[in-house]
């Protein structure tokens, strides 16, 4: 999820900021404009109201995603009713667009990732599993996304670690 | 924490942050540290306190990096920290997680089929390590070091860090952390763990160095020549 903070006053944007960093692990960006290009389905933006007032176009169709500070978010709470509110606000946008992908590796993806720890490259493997280069681009940053391995040693030790591949394969 | 000043005691630095004791270590400092503040254990040692204080704020407070400060320094003194760092790695924190993951190994009846397979990574990644370090100890500081000194022409290639090494560090970290199974001393597994956090945290700082402050200076020297 990523997070935009258009607040008038800087101390308050900093404050939302270190809110959202100490308790949900969120690095919101202050920013001085509602920008279209940076925008994605799970943005979620607080706002004032005057930078709400300001740009209608753009907050009205993104309403669901939109804090209006001072109206959806008091200001004036204690600290934990304020975090309270926040935890509700981020658990709601997380329904809503949950990343909800299995941590288990799919058989397509055990398949790519033994070819990867045998050795083979990204051509290689579109050419034996007959898939398209981009579906094994595609394939290896779910894997890398879901094992927290990066490195093509890495993942062969994974492989080898789970018995996807043995020992002698890595010798060709 | 909160920055760390001249008259700041080095006790109440080490306190809140353990992880500078790598980093003291390598200037020569040691534990034992008293009252004295940070300036006056660096007089004591000959250090330029200004020199240790931003080092020592970067790493405390990741988000601090004074790119400024930090190029008003002589690049002697940057390649000097990084000759120290380098070899703190290979005297101490690398030989400390090969000890650790040898005696993990062992005390695991050596049956740990994970554990051999991640040592034997380990060492992949050493060697990557051993490599950096002696592309730079023998190939870029030198030459940047003759830029300096004479204006000679010698070409530096690209010498941007790759980021093979940390990706490996992640790797290692996550087969620990989600990948482990099989019976092992939990005990051993945990300093061998917290050894490689460490690296990983210090070769971070160190690259922000090596690639942020010096490769700028050495392309500029070899813009002026």
């Amino acid at each position: 999820m990523t997070v935009i903070l258009l607040t008038d006053d800087t101390l308050q944007g900093i404050g939302l900021r270190y809110l959202l960093r100490q308790y949900f692990d969120i690095d919101a960006t202050i920013a001085t404009s509602a920008d279209e290009s940076a925008d994605t389905p799970s943005t979620l933006y607080f706002v004032s109201p005057q930078r709400f007032a300001a740009s209608l176009d753009f907050f009205i169709p993104r309403r669901s995603r939109t804090i209006i500070t001072g109206e959806n978010l008091r200001l004036d709470g204690s600290e934990s009713v304020i975090v309270e509110r926040l935890d509700s606000i981020v658990k709601n946008i997380e329904q809503r667009c949950p990343d909800n992908e299995s941590a288990e590796l799919s058989q397509r993806e055990i398949e790519v990732l033994s070819l990867v720890a045998r050795g083979l490259i990204n051509k290689e493997i579109a050419d034996k599993l007959n898939i398209s280069f981009n579906t094994v681009l595609s394939h290896r940053k779910n894997i890398t996304a879901k094992l927290g391995i990066k490195s093509v040693s890495g993942l062969s030790v994974y492989a080898i670690m789970n018995g996807y591949i043995s020992e002698s394969d890595l010798q060709r | 924490m909160a920055l760390i000043y001249r008259d700041t005691r080095m006790s109440d630095v080490i306190a809140h942050e353990p992880s500078v004791i790598p980093v003291i270590n390598r200037f020569g400092i040691n534990l034992g540290t008293g009252d004295s503040s940070v300036a006056e254990i660096c007089s004591a040692h000959g250090l330029d306190s200004d020199f240790v204080l931003v080092i020592l704020n970067t790493f405390v407070n990741e988000g601090y990096f004074p790119e400024d400060k930090l190029l008003g320094f002589r690049t002697s003194e940057i390649i000097g920290y990084l000759i120290k760092t380098y070899t703190y790695y290979r005297n101490y924190q690398m030989p400390n997680i090969r000890r650790h993951f040898s005696l993990l190994i062992k005390s695991s009846g050596e049956s740990n089929a994970s554990l051999d397979a991640m040592f034997r990574f380990y060492q992949e990644l050493e060697r990557d390590i051993e490599n950096r370090i002696n592309h730079d100890l023998n190939e870029l500081f030198p030459a940047i070091t003759a830029m300096q000194a004479d204006g000679g022409g010698i070409v530096i290639a690209n010498t941007e860090s790759d980021s093979i090494i940390e990706d490996k560090l992640g790797d290692l970290k996550s087969m620990f952390i989600k990948h482990l199974s099989g019976n092992y001393d939990l005990n051993l597994c945990y300093a061998v763990i917290v050894a490689i956090i460490t690296l990983e945290k210090d070769i971070r700082q160190n690259n922000r160095i090596r690639d942020r402050i010096l490769l700028p200076i050495s392309r500029s020297l070899q813009q002026q020549n």
